[in-house]
Formats: structure tokens, C-alpha cells, sequence
């Protein structure tokens, strides 16, 4: 198995030509929807003195179309399909795979079978371009005007109600949101005063994880009162007013042990 | 009845199949030929368009190997990766915060695709091409592109395109930034000399990158830009538009190389490992080893070949026995093809700290007779180096001069391809030494005189202008004075006076003085060192011999 990033040459060697042909959406659509083995159609390939003529016709049971139109749609996709050859021009167009990781099915195409994750082949290069055309038909020109009327209808739109509506906010006495806020306040209670050591022990382990804590976030850590919380900060770290970290608080420098992730008392 | 009715019935089948043979075989002048198309469902592979752009000639076929990866480098902008977690630095809850007030303010940040990032494809190796590959949109939006083969049973099967990519080849030669280029743009009707311009551009980088960088940068070979650019800030799309290599720019022999100023980088095995490591040596400035020199003249060509040896050089920073300090230093860029490979190979040789006559030989017909005598000496210094086991690289000192003395030269001679080139041995990074501090003084000089001259080296300044007549090829000039011979009480003198690396030894007993090839000098000189033992002392990071008696 190659290394990540080696892209696979034997298409090149090999110099297997392709076509790279521009189909439309809604036969794209059917295509997607083939069966079994995945059979969609016939290409013809007529050589007429010299011009070729290659020609698609779509198999009959791909021609149905759902989705579009209200109703069960009575538009058929066309059949036939006229190639337009055009040439590559200057350009070199090379087709390359890229097999998504974690998949590693053989595939039938015969190309590489890529076991790793990202295998990158190049599978040949562009000799001949073409665009499919469905053969101007009844059943495209119906086709066409469904999509356009799809199509060019807004995205949003006004639309008057019958009734107004009066289901979305009633009023309340208290709503259920505050009622369980005060609830859970009430158990609470006032934040006691713990042990001066407890605290500091629990600043300590705090400023371990992170240097910088709002004070109301040392509160919530805490769970003491604002202004015994104050006192002991005062005591062991600092404010910074200024700065890139405002309004926080940080160990004093002798508390400091960030390296080692010791704390000194 | 029932009789005829079955007669009809057979006509008509009969009929038939006479219709369905005519419509398969069509006219007699064409043929047609059906074939099944078949979308296959279960592949996990996608199928992608790698377009190229006609003018860049790429052919596919001639690839002998290709890596191809995602370019991940604009993952940083993206990703917004902070720099600390937790511990110092850091708030408590600060990317909530963060998170919160960009939802406030409404700060959309696009997320890192890892499909859309543009492809690296490199091909052939380091040396080969490399181009990027940028995706197209909107391919899919109206139309879907399919992808025709011939499968082995006749078959057409059609796979979905998934995505495009243009891929564009990338540039090796160092190009302007956009206000140098600005800048050449105003001058563009005064200036004549297209091909001064990159090697203005490099002498001064190299100029503030002596004076800006500190020695102990110089330890580091992974420095991603160059000396000279460490200095500034400068704009570049990518960190591999800092890579270099030559191109055949402007080819003729008689440019000097300095528009491909930075070395090649495809010439050398290693990349950017090379690149940095040579703005590592330019920071460590060998001003000091000349200081009693006086020279009046630069040669370009010594500083181009100069380039490439350094460039060889990828991390060999360590006290390596081949003393190409000087040699592996100087990176060159050779404006020709073929020159390159002719560095390239010498590169390799020199790394081995040999120095063929025969590559001397051959760097001598490319460079103008006055160089030949320099890369001689350079010569001298480079294997004297390696047999006393000097380790340090002295700056390249490149090609300063190179735009000055390239810029006279060109414009005198214009005709005269075996001057002006680009090749030089990594001995004339010796010249390009002195090139620099020559170049500090006479930044543009109108004279032919600089190459030549500089190229002697001699101690006494040289102040008659007019080319020195062509010497031989084989570069080897018969002695004009025998001032100085090159004798144990010589070199005890100068080591007792003051320390002296290897390389101001050797510039003391230059061959043209004391008339000894290289090789004898080398010789001869490390002789004399064995013998007086003289004790060695790192002065700024380079190691001195000195005697105290």
C-alpha cells in the first residue's frame, strides 16, 4: 500500500482516454435512480463519413419523474439525448480519484482498490468532450416549464390567515421559569461562611486550572459571599484593572507556580 | 382463414425483422455501434477533474512519480486555535465568553473545510514540478459532469464528477514582492538591465540581514526564511513561495545569476531544509576574516556558485571534516540548465571536499578569466578547511558584488557569453566574500576592472582599472611576485600575532604569491599547522588557531 499522498500513475501509463461529458440535472436525477447493476440507457455510436454521432436514449423506466408538479407528474423525461462533441482544446484535463477513508471496497471499475484512508489515483486523462442534449420533444419542452414555474417561485411569501393567532403567549401570573429559580434560591440559602483554610484550599486548586477568574465565577466556584471571598482574595492574589485579562483575579506572584503546577502557601 | 391470417402474421414478423436489420445497419457508408451505459452505485470513489492550463505543457504521461496532499495552510485562519489552555494565561470560562460575544455581534466565522482546501501535487520529486490546485465552484450547481470509460466488456460506464480542481505550476525562481515590484515598475524606463535587478534585490537583503541578525541565529537551520528576508517583513502567499529554486531565466550564460539570487532549490537534495539553513549562514557574518584585506573588485559569478554549494549543505552545520565551509556556504544559481546540473554535480563533489581539477576545469570556462584565479584560492581554502577540520561556514557573502560588477560587465560586453556567468565554484564564494565588503563601498561600479581584479584577492590594493587579459583555462597563473612564501616561520608569525582561521591562512599564501597549486598549498599549510600545534580558540562561533610565544 502506498504512503498517504503517492498518487497512483497506472491510468496515465496506461493512457486511458475518457470522456468527460456535461449531462443535465434532471437526467443526472435518473441516473441516480437506476436499479440492479445500474443499466441507464444506450449510447450510439454512428459514424457518418467521417462525423461521428453519438446519441443517448434513456431507458424506458427511468423516464418517469417525481417531485415536480403538484400532482402525479405526467411529464416523462425525454429519451433521446444527442451528444455534442467538442474538443479538449489546449487544456489538459486528467481525471484523478480520491477514495474516502475508511472505505475499502474493490471497485468494479478496476482501478485501484484503496485500503488506506485518502488512496489518490489518476485515472486517465480527458481526450474528448461532450454535452448531452435531450432531442427537442413534447415531453421536454413540458419538462422545462414545470421546472421554470418551480423555479421562479419566491422563497417566501405572504399569506393572509383566516383566524389571528393566539396561541403563542398568554398571560401569566409567574412564569414557570421564575417559579423554579426562586424555588431553588430558597434551598440554597445564604452562602455560609466556610473555614478560612477550606477556602483557601479551594482558591488554590482553582487557580491551578486557570490563572485568571472573574469574580463571579470564584463565587460560583466557592459558594461563600461576595465580601468574605473579597477579604481572603485580598489576602493571596490581586485585581488586575488593567490589561488584557480585566477585571480578574489572579494569585499574587509569590502563590505562583504555574511550571510545576505547584502551589506555595 | 386461420392460413392466411398466419402468412400475414409471418410477413409482417418477417417485415419486421427486415426493418430492425436495416435500422441497426444503417446507411451503408456509416456504422453504428450501441454500447450499454451503466452508472455504477456502490463506488466510494470519487471522481475529480485536474485541469491544466494549456500554455504550462504538462503531459501526464512523462510522470514518473507524483504526491499529491491537501494544502493545509490556511487551516491557522480558520481554526482560530488558542494559544493556552488551562494553567497560566488563562481565564476560567474564557471561550464561552469568546463564543458568546461573537453570536452577539454576529461574527460568522467560515469553517475549515478540509474538501475545499487546494491540492499540493508535487511530481517527479523534489527536483520535479509542483503545482496547486484550486477548487472551482459551482461545477455542480446546474449540470453534472460524468466520466465516460470503456469499461472491458464494451461497456460505458459513467461516473459523477464530484469536483474540479485547476491546477496552476508553481514558481521556483524567486520572484519581487509586490513593492519591490512597484518599485522597478517606476524605473522601468531608466533601468536597462533587467537581469541586475534580483541581484540588487539580494545584496541589499543581504545587507540588512548582516546587520540585523544576532550570531546566535545562525545555530538554527530550520529558519524558514532566508537571512536577508529575516529581517523584514515581507509578504508571501504561502511559506513554499519562500522556497527557491533557479529557473532558466533570462538564460543567457552572460547574466549574472543574481536574479535567481537564492539558490536553486531543486539542485540540491534538500529543500527547505537547504533554504534555511542558508539564511542561517548569512547571519553569521564573516566580516571579521578580512579585515586586513583590501579588495577592489567582486566578481558575480563567484557569489552564483557560491550559492549552490551552501545549498548542498542542508544540516551539516556540525564540525564537518570537509571544510566546504566556505564552499557548501555560497549557494549558486546558475542561469542555465545544464549549468545547474554541472552545480549540482559539483555541489556533490565539493561536499565531499574534493575539488576536481577537472570541475574546476569546467567552472573556469564558464566564468571569466579573472575568476578562474579566485576559485582557485577558494579552492585552497575549502580543502584546507577540510584537512584541518574546520567546521564553521562562513556566511556566503554571495554575490553582492555580483549586481554591481555584473551590471558593469554586462554592459561592456554584452556579446561575450563566457563572462558574466552565472557558474562558479564554490571557491568563488571567496570572492563573493570579498565581494561583500567591497560591495559595502563601490555599489555600482562603471568599471570593468571589479571581477577580475576582486577575483585575485590580493592583499595590496588593486587600483588599475582595465580587464586583466584572458587567462588560460586551466586558470592557473604564473606567479607574478613571490612576496610571500609559504613556510613554518610564515604562518608562526601570523598566528602569533593574532588568531587566524584556516581560511585567513589561506588567503595569506595565495597561489598566484607563492606559486604552489592549491593542492600543494593545502598540503603544505596543514603540514605546517601539524607541526606547530598552534591552540585553537572559538572566536564568534568560528575556530581560530593562535600561538603564544
Amino acid at each position: 500500500m502506498a504512503d498517504k499522498g503517492e498518487v497512483d500513475l497506472t491510468g496515465t501509463k496506461q493512457n486511458t482516454g475518457v470522456w468527460l461529458v456535461k449531462v443535465p440535472k434532471y437526467l443526472s436525477q435518473q441516473w441516480a435512480k437506476a436499479t440492479g447493476r445500474g443499466e441507464v440507457g444506450k449510447l450510439r455510436i454512428c459514424k457518418n463519413q467521417g462525423k461521428a454521432e453519438v446519441s443517448f436514449t434513456l431507458n424506458e423506466e427511468l423516464t418517469t419523474i417525481d417531485g415536480i408538479g403538484d400532482k402525479s407528474s405526467k411529464v416523462r423525461a425525454p429519451r433521446e439525448h444527442p451528444f455534442t462533441l467538442q474538443t479538449v482544446g489546449g487544456q489538459t484535463l486528467a481525471v484523478f480519484t480520491e477514495n474516502s477513508s475508511g472505505q475499502s471496497d474493490a471497485e468494479a471499475s478496476g482501478s485501484v482498490t484503496g485500503t488506506g484512508p485518502d488512496k489518490i489515483a489518476l485515472e486517465g486523462v480527458v481526450v474528448q468532450r461532450a454535452e448531452c442534449r435531450p432531442a427537442a420533444s413534447e415531453n421536454y419542452m413540458k419538462l422545462k416549464r414545470l421546472q421554470i414555474e418551480e423555479l421562479s417561485k419566491p422563497l417566501r411569501f405572504s399569506q393572509q390567515l383566516e383566524k389571528a393567532v393566539t396561541t403563542n403567549y398568554k398571560p401569566v401570573a409567574n412564569h414557570a421559569y421564575n417559579l423554579d429559580y426562586e424555588k431553588r434560591k430558597k434551598e440554597e440559602g445564604k452562602r455560609a461562611r466556610a473555614d478560612k483554610q477550606q477556602v483557601l484550599d479551594m482558591l488554590f486548586s482553582a487557580f491551578e486550572k486557570h490563572q485568571f477568574y472573574n469574580i463571579k465565577d470564584l463565587v460560583d466556584i466557592t459558594k461563600q459571599p461576595v465580601v468574605y471571598l473579597k477579604e481572603i482574595l485580598h489576602d493571596i492574589g490581586i485585581y488586575n484593572i488593567k490589561g488584557t485579562h480585566k477585571n480578574t483575579w489572579e494569585l499574587k506572584p509569590e502563590y505562583r507556580h504555574y511550571q510545576n503546577e505547584e502551589k506555595s502557601d | 382463414m386461420q392460413l392466411s391470417t398466419q402468412i400475414v402474421e409471418e410477413q409482417y414478423s418477417l417485415l419486421e425483422v427486415i426493418y430492425a436489420e436495416m435500422t441497426s445497419l444503417g446507411s451503408s457508408s456509416s456504422s453504428t455501434t450501441e454500447y450499454i451505459v451503466r452508472v455504477p452505485k456502490n463506488t466510494s470513489k470519487k471522481y475529480n477533474i485536474m485541469a491544466f492550463n494549456s500554455g504550462d505543457k504538462v503531459s501526464c504521461s512523462i510522470w514518473t512519480q507524483a504526491r499529491m496532499e491537501r494544502d493545509m495552510s490556511n487551516r491557522r485562519i480558520y481554526g482560530e486555535e488558542e494559544t493556552t489552555e488551562g494553567a497560566a494565561g488563562s481565564e476560567f470560562g474564557k471561550k464561552q465568553r469568546e463564543e458568546a460575544r461573537r453570536k452577539k455581534y454576529g461574527i460568522v466565522t467560515k469553517e475549515f473545510k478540509v474538501e475545499d482546501q487546494p491540492w499540493i501535487l508535487k511530481v517527479n520529486g523534489k527536483a520535479g514540478r509542483r503545482f496547486k490546485g484550486l477548487k472551482k465552484g459551482g461545477i455542480t450547481e446546474n449540470a453534472s459532469y460524468y466520466i465516460f470509460t470503456q469499461s472491458a466488456d464494451g461497456a460505458f460506464e459513467a461516473f459523477p464528477v464530484h469536483a474540479w480542481y485547476n491546477f496552476t505550476p508553481q514558481a521556483k525562481h524567486r520572484t519581487l514582492t509586490a513593492e519591490e515590484a512597484e518599485e522597478e515598475w517606476g524605473r522601468r524606463n531608466k533601468v536597462v538591465n533587467h537581469f541586475n535587478i534580483m541581484l540588487q534585490r539580494h545584496l541589499r537583503e543581504q545587507e540588512r540581514g548582516e546587520e540585523g541578525e544576532e550570531e546566535g541565529e545562525k545555530g538554527g537551520k530550520k529558519k524558514k526564511k532566508k537571512g536577508g528576508r529575516g529581517g523584514d517583513l515581507r509578504i508571501h502567499d504561502s511559506e513554499e513561495d519562500l522556497e527557491m529554486s533557479s529557473d532558466d531565466s533570462e538564460g543567457s550564460m552572460g547574466e549574472d545569476g543574481e536574479d535567481k539570487s537564492k539558490a536553486k532549490k531543486d539542485k540540491g537534495p534538500k529543500g527547505k531544509g537547504k533554504k534555511k539553513k542558508k539564511g542561517s549562514d548569512f547571519e553569521d557574518s564573516d566580516d571579521g576574516d578580512f579585515e586586513g584585506l583590501e579588495v577592489d573588485y567582486m566578481s558575480d559569478e563567484s557569489s552564483s556558485e557560491e550559492e549552490e554549494p551552501e545549498k548542498t549543505k542542508p544540516n551539516k552545520g556540525e564540525d564537518v571534516p570537509k571544510g566546504i565551509d566556505e564552499m557548501s556556504d555560497s549557494e549558486e544559481e546558475s542561469e542555465e540548465e545544464n549549468k545547474n546540473e554541472e552545480d549540482a554535480k559539483e555541489e556533490e563533489e565539493e561536499e565531499d571536499g574534493k575539488k576536481t581539477p577537472v570541475q574546476v576545469e569546467k567552472k573556469k570556462k564558464k566564468d571569466s578569466s579573472g575568476e578562474s584565479d579566485s576559485s582557485e584560492d577558494s579552492d585552497i581554502e575549502g580543502e584546507a578547511a577540510s584537512a584541518l577540520f574546520m567546521k564553521k561556514r562562513t556566511p556566503p557573502k554571495r554575490g553582492g558584488g555580483r549586481g554591481s560588477a555584473g551590471n558593469s560587465r554586462t554592459g561592456s560586453r554584452p556579446g561575450t557569453p563566457s563572462i558574466d556567468n552565472a557558474a562558479t565554484s564554490n571557491t568563488l564564494r571567496a570572492a563573493a566574500n570579498k565581494l561583500e565588503q567591497g560591495k559595502r563601498q563601490t555599489v555600482v561600479s562603471s568599471s570593468e576592472t571589479p571581477a577580475a581584479k576582486r577575483l585575485k584577492m590580493e592583499p595590496s590594493p588593486q587600483s588599475s582599472s582595465g580587464k586583466s587579459t584572458p587567462q588560460p583555462a586551466s586558470g592557473k597563473s604564473t606567479p607574478s611576485s613571490s612576496d610571500v612564501q609559504l613556510t613554518e616561520d610564515a604562518v608562526r608569525r601570523y598566528l602569533i600575532r593574532k588568531p587566524m582561521t584556516t581560511k585567513d591562512l589561506l588567503k595569506k599564501f595565495q597561489t598566484k604569491r607563492t606559486g604552489l597549486s592549491s593542492e600543494q598549498t593545502v598540503n603544505v599549510l596543514a603540514q605546517i599547522l601539524k607541526r606547530l600545534n598552534p591552540e585553537r580558540k572559538n572566536i564568534n562561533d568560528k575556530m581560530h588557531f593562535y600561538l603564544t610565544e
